[in-house]
């Protein structure tokens, strides 16, 4: 008998779903529509955030050492530079470090390794990079290396010329993520509305049938349960619509807008969850909007 | 079977029902007569939940239904078939289909649904309409769709409100003999009607109500005018 209500239900579902054509592809629209925006925004987001990241990388205090400064010395200023609060790491880079990786970084330019081959010394100074744990915190750490102790140690610190552009980029990753927070509730709130009132369209075309059913002995379950099910339809498409729509924008849009950026595009780097568990995501929205919406539609019409 | 006592029904501050009591008996087969307006149709309204009580109480089977919960309200309408004074039948559904739907809803399995579909359409005499949607019928026949619909689930007790309130003379005498051959089948019935004449024909007990109160009871009688002080 279960088994032959469940049955008969998901048909039920179906044949309603294709009746009312017209409303079922209204709401599957309006929840693809939803998870569309759902989607770029996050994008939007998460790829000014991977940006945010990349160039937070490139941004460090360099602390470079007076060249009598012995090594022992620097590693000692080092552990004491590691527990100014915020610190995120320090990283010792040798004065012949150093030079090595100004050679690789010019090895293609003929001139500048003729130059330095015929200097007998390494003109280059021992450095220690610090990064610090947010880019609202360089300022300060820069004003405690500043203070006397270091003196005798660091020769110069070349933080002065990034402040600027730090605290800059810093308030813009702050706009953007309460941006897309505001902006996600909005649509999250519209498409809420929206779907609840197009299922409730739905449902108010078979208000007559629903009333007879509770009127010959059906269950409010028995009368609930297709519409959940016509919900669960509209949310699987719209989920697929949605991952169809987002191909050409893993495929070209984020690459591109990647490369301008500067960083990668690629879809692992953009989403580190991966394609599939946004698809999830998009189907659990998608589920739990339809899902409340309908049973809140419904409500009214089981009084009877 | 059913007992009523005292029972008042008030739709915002008009007294549709006013401390209505009567007893019904298995198989009985009862008119119940009125002016349009009496309160028959709210009556057998508070019978099968349509609508709540305001006042006294409703035994059915020795059951107060206002103890019945509201998820075993569908289980009490699974014993009592219902045809309605606008007979609500689904426009967009064939006459088999408006049967098949109320025993689907029922939890029936569909080879019992495909057999028994026909064989009340035939008892209600439209076997031959079987596909056929309710625009596609006449008054007398719709009406025997709703009937077939009501008996679906072979219920103990049939209501059926001025089940011949639209149709001419010898449809509404058919109609009658279907609900008398249902109750010789071993259905109660109760028939609510405004209609004189046919009552005048059944002579079973018949239930007089003016302004929501029973005026007049009478076993094998007729429906007659009720002086207005009693
Ligand atoms: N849903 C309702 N809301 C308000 N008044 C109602 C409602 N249903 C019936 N009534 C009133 O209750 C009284 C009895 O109605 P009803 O039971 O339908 O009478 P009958 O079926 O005998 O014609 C009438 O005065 C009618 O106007
Ligand atoms: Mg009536």
């Amino acid at each position: 008998m279960e088994s032959i209500t469940l049955i008969r239900i998901i048909k039920t579902s179906w044949t309603n779903f294709w009746r009312n054509i017209l409303l079922s592809t209204a709401a599957t629209l309006v929840m693809a529509t939803t998870l569309t925006i759902l989607t770029v925004t996050f994008l939007i987001y998460s790829l000014t955030n991977v940006t945010a990241h990349s160039i937070q990388q490139k941004v460090d205090v360099s602390a470079y050492m007076k060249s009598q400064v012995s090594e022992t010395q620097i590693l000692a200023v080092k552990d004491e530079i590691s527990n100014i609060p915020n610190v995120e790491e320090v990283q010792y880079i040798s004065a012949a470090q150093a030079l090595q990786n100004f050679k690789q970084k010019h090895a293609q330019d003929q001139l500048i390794q003729e130059s330095l081959s015929e200097l007998d010394s390494n003109p280059l100074p021992a450095t220690l990079d610090i990064k610090a744990k947010n880019l609202s915190d360089y300022p300060a750490i820069a004003q405690a290396l500043s203070d006397p102790k270091y003196q005798q140690y660091i020769a110069s610190v070349n933080f002065e010329d990034n402040r600027p552009v730090i605290e800059k980029l810093s308030k813009i990753l702050r706009i953007t993520r309460e941006a897309g927070i505001a902006l996600a509730i909005v649509f999250g709130l519209i498409a809420v509305l929206v779907i609840f009132n197009t299922i409730r369209l739905t449902i108010y075309n078979r208000k007559e049938e629903v009333e007879i059913m509770k009127l010959v002995g059906a269950t409010n379950w028995y009368i609930r349960w297709p519409f959940i099910i016509e919900s669960v339809f509209y949310g699987i498409t719209a989920s697929v619509i949605t991952l169809l729509l987002m191909i050409p924008v893993f495929q070209y849009a984020l690459p591109k807008v990647g490369g301008y950026l500067g960083i990668s595009g690629s879809a692992q780097s953009i989403l580190p969850f991966g394609i599939g568990l946004l698809f999830v995501w998009q189907l659990a929205i998608a589920l739990i909007l339809g899902i409340f919406s309908s049973l809140f539609a419904i409500r009214k019409y089981l009084k009877v | 079977m059913i007992r009523f006592e005292n029972v008042t029904k008030i739709y915002g501050n008009k007294k549709a029902l006013d401390r209505v009591n009567l007893e019904i008996n298995h198989g009985e087969f009862i008119s119940l007569v009125g002016q349009s307006g009496a309160g028959k149709s709210t009556l057998l309204k508070l019978i099968f939940g349509e609508e709540k009580l305001d006042g006294g109480r409703i035994l059915i089977d020795d059951v107060d239904i206002a103890t019945i919960s509201e998820g075993d309200i569908p289980f009490l309408r699974r014993k009592i078939g219902v045809v309605f004074q606008d007979m609500r039948l689904l426009q967009r559904k064939t006459a088999f289909e408006n049967v098949a739907f109320a025993m689907e809803v029922a939890g029936y399995m569909r080879e019992k649904i495909e057999k028994d579909v026909p064989r009340i359409l035939e008892i209600v005499g439209i076997l031959d309409q079987m596909h056929s949607f309710p625009h596609e019928m006449s008054g007398g026949e719709k009406q025997r769709v709703a009937i077939a619909r009501a008996l679906a689930h072979k219920p103990i007790l049939l209501l059926a409100d001025e089940p011949t309130g639209n149709l001419d003379e010898i449809n509404g005498y058919e109609i009658l003999d279907l609900l008398q051959k249902i109750n010789n089948l071993g259905t109660t019935v109760i028939l609510a009607t405004h209609a004189r004449d046919l009552v005048n024909k059944i002579r079973k007990r018949v239930v007089t109500m003016e302004k929501g109160k029973i005026v007049l009871e009478q076993e094998k009688g007729r429906y007659q005018l009720v002086p207005d002080s009693i």
